[in-house]
């Protein structure tokens, strides 16, 4: 039978590099038995003697990694920050992005509701879960290479610090508010021309309501190129865009709970229960994110454009709301 | 003790037992008699972290070692190198310069 000692130091040494093992071996053996024969010397047991050695050094994981100067963790201070940043970056930004291509593809493809939804959950599970692992272990590895990571200390300079302008309108916000009305555009063409099967929306519509909502969509776009081309936030940007906003929302909202929004010939949500119940929920859903996303969008630009007149301090974004700047 | 307090301790101490160990071997000694001395110096350290700070200490150019097989148990034994000896006299410094700041500091505010 192999001994406490043995097996104690086999544990330990298994994990360091071959070179230094067999003198390690032969240290950690003498430190050993000079801690068990103190113990011993003290009127200790001889077995007892040798666990309690033995707990007293601990974790021969943990003396491995110190013999092989590997650090403790996965990812260090130093490196955090950067991973922090560019995984945030990634999940929130380019995820989104990926996610609604894939959905678009699969819309022109004609593929069906359930699919479509199908291609939205799997994409971003899995693409996000590849982003996090895939950046993580690159980091780790990273964090294990001395030279990669002198080269990776990234500068930081005053000139990284964002901007805070009260009036100024990002392109950001510009650039989703363009492929926003395009996105749902095409989406309510395809679905009536492009579908193999049924529509999923009244095809009755398309006698005054579906071209209505084409015009107001394009409409949006139309504004938020102004908005951007203006650069500032004001009394006519709020009023116009209240206008915009209800012209979509309550026509929207009217259609759906008349129960003219979906084609009554469209039969697919009965594969996710029954057909009656998927609608009913579906209809209160839509209704729900339609007046919450209308309300607070009219509120934000009717707040920016009153404070951009009174030349007042805005809202330092990701602050919580507790925290503003002066313009 | 509470957490914090040790927290605090912990990273005061770090550091200490590089100076330590670099002094104690001045006089050749092995890994388990320097364990002994720095405890009985009242250094808080532990057998894992000594064992393999020894080795890199090594490694550094800060110690040297040789197997001493006069006895019955064969002993690796530390020295503390020309290197190791520079290096200590600058860490001791900056420890007494830093004693004295503290001091003064302590002696400036408190008055």
């Amino acid at each position: 039978m192999t001994s406490l000692v043995d097996r104690y130091v086999y544990t330990a040494l298994r994990r360091v590099p071959e070179q230094q093992r067999a003198d390690i071996d032969r240290e950690l053996r003498a430190s050993i038995e000079d801690a068990v024969d103190a113990r011993v010397d003290a009127g200790e047991e001889r077995d007892a003697a040798v666990t309690a050695a033995l707990t007293d050094l601990g974790d021969p994981d943990k003396l491995a990694d110190g013999y092989a100067g590997r650090p403790g963790y996965l990812i260090g201070p130093e490196l955090y920050t950067p991973w922090r940043r560019l995984t945030k970056m990634l999940l929130t930004v380019v995820l989104p992005i990926v996610v609604v291509v894939l959905v678009v593809l699969d819309i022109v493809d004609g593929k069906s509701f359930g699919d479509v939804i199908g291609t939205a959950v799997t994409t971003t599970l899995n693409v996000g879960v590849n982003m996090a692992f895939w950046t993580t272990l690159i980091f780790a590895i990273v964090e294990r290479n001395g030279d990669a990571k002198q080269r990776l200390k990234l500068k930081w300079s005053v000139d990284d610090l964002p901007k805070y302008q009260p009036s100024r309108v990002p392109l950001t916000q510009v650039a989703t508010g363009l492929v926003w009305p395009v996105l749902l555009i095409a989406a309510l063409i395809l679905q009536q021309f492009s579908f193999s099967d049924v529509p999923v929306l009244d095809p009755a519509n398309w006698s005054f309501w579906w071209p209505y909502f084409i015009v107001v969509l394009a409409l949006q776009a139309g504004y938020q190129v102004w908005l951007w081309r203006l650069g500032t936030w004001n009394r006519t940007v709020t009023v116009v865009n209240a206008v915009l906003q209800l012209a979509w929302a309550v026509p929207l909202i009217w259609l759906l709970n008349t129960d003219r929004f979906f084609n009554p010939e469209f039969h697919n949500f009965a594969q996710a229960g029954t057909a009656s119940d998927v609608k009913h929920w579906l209809t209160v859903l839509i209704t729900l994110i339609v007046v919450v996303g209308t309300v607070k969008d009219i509120y934000d630009t009717a707040k920016r454009g009153e404070r951009a007149r009174r030349g007042l301090a805005t809202e330092v974004a990701g602050s919580g709301g507790g925290y503003h700047l002066n313009g | 003790m509470d957490a914090t307090l040790s927290g605090h301790l912990q990273e005061l101490r770090r550091g200490t037992v590089v100076v330590a160990s670099l002094m104690v071997l001045r006089e050749p000694g092995y890994g388990y008699s320097l364990l002994e001395t720095l405890s009985a110096a009242g250094f808080e350290v532990e057998a894992n972290t000594l064992y393999p700070l020894l080795r890199r200490l090594e490694a550094q150019g800060l110690l040297t070692s040789e197997w001493n097989t006069d006895e019955a148990r064969p002993r690796k034994f530390y020295r503390t190198t020309e290197r190791g000896e520079a290096v200590a006299d600058i860490l001791i410094t900056e420890w007494a310069r830093l004693d004295k700041a503290i001091t003064d500091l302590d002696t400036t505010t408190g008055a």
